[in-house]
């Protein structure tokens, strides 16, 4: 019973916090560029306006297009099962480590990417085939940050790394650690369609990527996309900040250590959207041409990172 | 004593080189005067060290000079002399403006002198480090002096060697910290660490997987400045594009220091790991030098790359003898004195060729011995002797290195070196040839000054008897050198 | 401080020391060349403190004493003048593109890695996980000169593979002895100030300071 509360709870703060997350940082963001900004829940309040519109279809739609929304949906909730946001390890632990963690989130872009293509709309084609270019180049510093994270625990199942992180404090000063981390945030920035890689406040043709795939969505589907875009960002946030600065997580359960573990993780939440909020508000968007060399530098600090990890002892 | 007043000399050429102490033709005079004096000091300290052993000065022996220092000394101090003496005009001083007169500036002289004061420190010193930043600092002094002339061509030659040279030496650096290393984790820290004495006395201790590694940065370090293949890139431009007395200098002299650095550390490291490793490198090294150096000869359009391109030649040869045990060392030594006195001679008459007939291009200059029939006499001389015809010395010493070959066993090295040497026996012939025979250019002043060739006598004279018999001394000094590098 | 923080600081500094090696591989500007390899001098100037901290050497101090002067201080500010009266902006189109520039680093780096092992077995201090870093700085320096076609960056190679080196020696051997060490920033001081020297008059005569324009001297 136990186990599939936690899992139950898990879910539950994945798909009510994401939104608040993603309202914080543009509120944060609108007050350092010298605005008022919407409140933090705003983008609550603009899921619910979009699950009360019609929905408006292409007539070359398929399948793809329909099945889409839902399937990027399910599969970033299953991941918030396997996510050690608030205890470690997780009772769902076994089913699915880091590197299913990962290629789940691909497995919704590479969806994405498609019905961007589906629609025959000459914007969403584009936005698909930058998308697929990001993907594609940071795929291997993911691999490489996978395995320098997991080289010092020994395993990648997630559980295991925030142990024995847990238990070494002194682990994550190491040069592989924290250059995984370097690693891992650059590609965050790429895969979430942050700055200086995306911007997600634009809709101009010159700067769209996420935007220019989910463009010709509208409605519900449009509510479950942009849901599973925050929901995303959320958990590469948490993911990253369990795996460097495990504290707070709880190891036994109890409804105190959770409580704990659930204000230590909006705490680490807000402290790395500040992180990434003044990065936006500090650097201009890259022009595409110069994305492969930012990736570039996140593969070496990658690369790096197992070096140091690996062939040092 | 005596090696204090031997490294004063050239220091006190440089030091009266500064403006209001002598007039301008006297720090000339006195340049020349000074390396003549050096060179007398040096041949007084080969003496001692043939009767004594060893002559040193300074705690644990820093400033040390062996069989092996004391050959080189005689090498740097000859052509030192040499050098200064004909680049200041010997009786008749050259017009200024011309390659000979550029040269009477102070800023020359003082350069001058702080590069034969760094070659002579690097020579002497005991330890491993000093000797590294004299070697540094032969770079930095000759970097201005190879772009003195501020042509196109020079800029480019004096960029790419001090940017090269200094890359090359970081590297030779890397290997001593290595070797420094290595001697601390085994050994211990001891203020003496880096002197060769002490090196060699506690090289059976040293790891020899590191010891390899320190060697091969040696190697590349310090064959970066000795014009070793493929690290020679810089030769050609720098020793062709720098005034006459400098490139002879430099071809007679700093290579040949940079080659000693390598057998300081030859030393150390055969005695930790035996000679095979250091010796296959060597050898290696030597036949890459020598077929570049024989299939980019041919190419040259300009005399004075061509010397050039010789020297990287004559390195190579001298690189493989060092490679070959005792007899194959005093080839190489021999070699490298003999080399010395020809290239010199080469270079410093390429300076007057270059003068009279203001190009340094090989089509250009025609009729060498109807315009200048002395020059060009002894300008055939030297590229014979490069060549290795009898009576030179390098005949003798090519033919020493090519018997301590067959007797160390490595026919087929000496095979590939023959035939090397078959290829550049022509291409130098035939533009000798070329430069000597027909009519000069229409213009072109003709008639020489035989007086002013006259420190080139010295060159001829070590050409000559060194190559019909080695003097007794001179012999015993080769071995008590030799037995030093291949004991 | 415990020999396990400590072995792991000094491979922090280490691997930021390679970094900002490689972040001139990344960056396009020549002043921000400039600038980086002063924070790379800092950050060895902190490396070197924190030896001599734990090992309570005083020589180690003039040593950090010394990088911090000229490398941090005094080359950063006359290579800053060159680069100001040269008016040289941006790095001409290098040899060898931004991405392939970086992987080819990281070659270099398992390389080094390699070259390393026989040093990094035999040394027993704790510091000797540096070691093979700061061999990948000596080879990201060369890699530097050789891949860029402007002569202020190829100074600014030849300066990373110094720094490279001096790092090596601090953590291999905690220092040299102090009269190599004088003789090395001599050298170096001076070697820049040739350099510089030689910037202006390529400047001054070929009106760049590309070097791949000056093709007097081939073969």
């Amino acid at each position: 019973m136990i186990p599939y509360l936690l899992e139950a709870l898990q879910c539950l703060l994945t798909l009510t916090l994401a939104p608040g997350l993603i309202g914080l940082v543009r509120l944060l963001k609108a007050r350092l560029q010298g605005r008022r900004g919407p409140p933090a829940w705003q983008p609550y309040r603009d899921l619910a306006k979009l699950l009360d519109k019609e929905r408006v279809v292409s007539t070359q739609a398929s399948w793809i297009f329909h099945a889409t929304p839902h399937l990027v949906f399910a599969s970033t909730l299953v991941v918030s099962l396997l996510v050690p946001l608030v205890a470690a390890p997780l009772p769902f632990d076994r089913a699915g480590d880091l590197i299913v963690v990962v290629y789940l989130l691909l497995l919704g872009t590479f969806f994405l990417a498609l019905a961007g293509l589906d629609t025959a709309s000459p914007f969403g084609g584009m936005g698909a085939s930058r998308e697929m270019t990001i993907a594609a180049l940071a795929e291997p510093t993911i691999a490489l940050a996978i395995f320098g994270m997991g080289a010092g625990a020994g395993s990648t199942n997630l559980g295991e790394i925030v142990a024995r992180t847990l238990a070494h404090p002194e682990a994550t000063l190491s040069p592989g650690h924290l250059m995984a981390f370097a690693a891992l945030f650059i590609v965050m920035l790429a895969e979430c369609g942050r700055l200086p890689v995306d911007n997600p406040a634009t809709h101009l043709e010159l700067t769209m990527i996420h935007e220019a795939m989910i463009l010709e969505y509208s409605g519900p589907p449009l509510a479950l996309l942009e849901w599973a875009a925050h929901m995303k960002f959320f958990l590469f946030l948490s993911l990253l900040s369990n795996l460097v600065c495990p504290w707070g997580v709880a190891v036994e359960l109890s409804p105190r250590t959770l409580a704990l573990a659930v204000l230590a993780l909006v705490g680490k939440l807000v402290v790395l959207a500040i992180a990434v909020t003044v990065l936006e508000t500090r650097l201009a968007k890259l022009r595409l041409f110069r994305v492969p060399e930012l990736l570039g530098v996140s593969f070496i600090l990658a690369l790096l990172a197992i070096t140091s990890s690996f062939l040092v002892r | 004593m005596l090696l204090v007043a031997l490294l004063a000399c050239p220091l006190l050429a440089a030091a009266l080189a500064v403006p209001g102490i002598l007039t301008r033709a006297s720090v000339a005079r006195a340049g020349a005067a000074l390396s003549g004096l050096a060179f007398l000091l040096s041949i007084v300290l080969a003496g001692r060290v043939l009767a004594g052993g060893v002559v040193s000065f300074g705690p644990e022996e820093f400033l040390r000079v062996d069989g092996l220092s004391a050959v080189l000394l005689l090498v740097v101090t000859g052509v030192g002399f040499v050098a200064l003496w004909f680049g200041e005009g010997g009786a008749r001083p050259p017009a200024a403006g011309t390659e000979g007169g550029a040269e009477t500036g102070r800023r020359y002289h003082a350069l001058a002198g702080l590069f034969l004061f760094t070659m002579l420190l690097a020579v002497t010193v005991n330890n491993v480090g000093v000797m590294w930043v004299a070697i540094e600092a032969t770079t930095i002094a000759t970097a201005f002096l190879i772009g003195l002339h501020r042509s196109k061509a020079a800029l480019e030659a004096s960029w790419k060697y001090i940017l090269i040279g200094s890359v090359g030496i970081a590297l030779a650096f890397v290997g001593t910290v290595l070797a420094y290393f290595n001697f601390v984790q085994r050994v211990g820290s001891t203020p003496y660490a880096l002197h060769w004495t002490v090196l060699s006395r506690v090289a059976v201790l040293l790891d020899p997987d590191v010891t390899r590694l320190a060697f091969v940065f040696v190697l590349v370090g310090y064959g970066t400045k000795a014009g070793l293949a493929p690290m020679h890139t810089w030769l050609p431009d720098a020793h062709s594009e720098a005034p006459a007395p400098i490139s002879a200098m430099m071809s007679g002299s700093l290579l040949a220091v940079a080659l000693y650095a390598i057998l300081r550390f030859k030393v150390v490291v055969d005695a930790c790991l035996g000679t095979s490793f250091t010796d296959r490198m060597l050898i290696l090294t030597a036949l890459v030098t020598l077929a570049v150096a024989a299939l980019l000869l041919t190419r040259q359009a300009n005399y004075k790359r061509l010397l050039a391109y010789s020297s990287v030649e004559h390195m190579g040869l001298m690189c493989l003898g060092s490679a070959l045990g005792a007899p194959g060392v005093i080839a190489a030594l021999l070699h490298a004195l003999t080399h010395a006195a020809a290239k010199s001679m080469a270079f410093l008459l390429a300076g007057e060729i270059r003068d009279r007939y203001g190009t340094a291009s090989l089509a250009s200059v025609r009729g060498l011995l109807r315009a200048m029939p002395w020059t060009g006499a002894l300008f055939a001389a030297g590229i014979l002797a490069l060549l290795g015809l009898p009576p030179a010395g390098l005949f003798l010493s090519e033919m020493m290195l090519l018997r301590a070959g067959f007797t160390a066993g490595r026919p087929w090295v000496m095979g590939m070196v023959l035939a090397l040497l078959v290829l550049i026996f022509p291409a130098l012939l035939t533009h000798l040839n070329r430069m000597l025979y027909g009519e000069p250019p229409e213009g072109t002043p003709r008639g020489d000054h035989p007086r002013r060739l006259m420190p080139l006598g010295l060159n001829l004279a070590v050409l000559l008897v060194l190559g019909l018999w080695i003097p007794g001394p001179l012999a015993r000094l080769l071995w008590r050198a030799a037995e030093i590098v291949a004991p | 401080m415990a020999p396990a923080l400590f072995s792991r600081l000094v491979t922090l500094a280490s691997s930021l020391v390679l970094l900002s090696g490689l972040a001139v591989l990344w960056r396009h500007s020549l002043a921000a060349y400039i600038r980086t390899f002063a924070r790379q001098s800092f950050l060895i100037v902190l490396a070197i403190l924190l030896i001599a901290a734990q090992e309570r050497d005083v020589r180690l101090c003039v040593v950090a004493a010394l990088v911090l002067v000229i490398k941090v201080v005094l080359i950063p500010r006359v290579l800053h003048r060159v680069q100001r009266h040269v008016a040289a902006d941006f790095e001409i189109h290098p040899y060898v593109n931004t991405p392939l520039s970086l992987v080819i680093a990281g070659a270099l780096t398992l390389m080094s890695y390699a070259v390393a092992a026989p040093v990094v077995s035999l040394a027993d201090l704790p510091t000797r996980g540096g070691i093979p870093l700061a061999l990948a700085t000596v080879f990201v320096g060369l890699f530097i000169i050789i891949s860029r076609r402007s002569a202020l960056s190829q100074i600014i190679g030849f300066l990373i593979l110094e720094n490279g080196i001096a790092l090596l020696a601090v953590l291999a051997t905690f220092g040299v002895p102090l009269i190599v060490e004088l003789g090395v920033f001599l050298d170096v001081l001076l070697g820049v100030l040739v350099m510089q020297v030689f910037v202006y008059r390529i400047r001054e005569t070929f009106d760049t300071i590309d070097v791949d324009r000056m093709k007097d001297l081939r073969h």
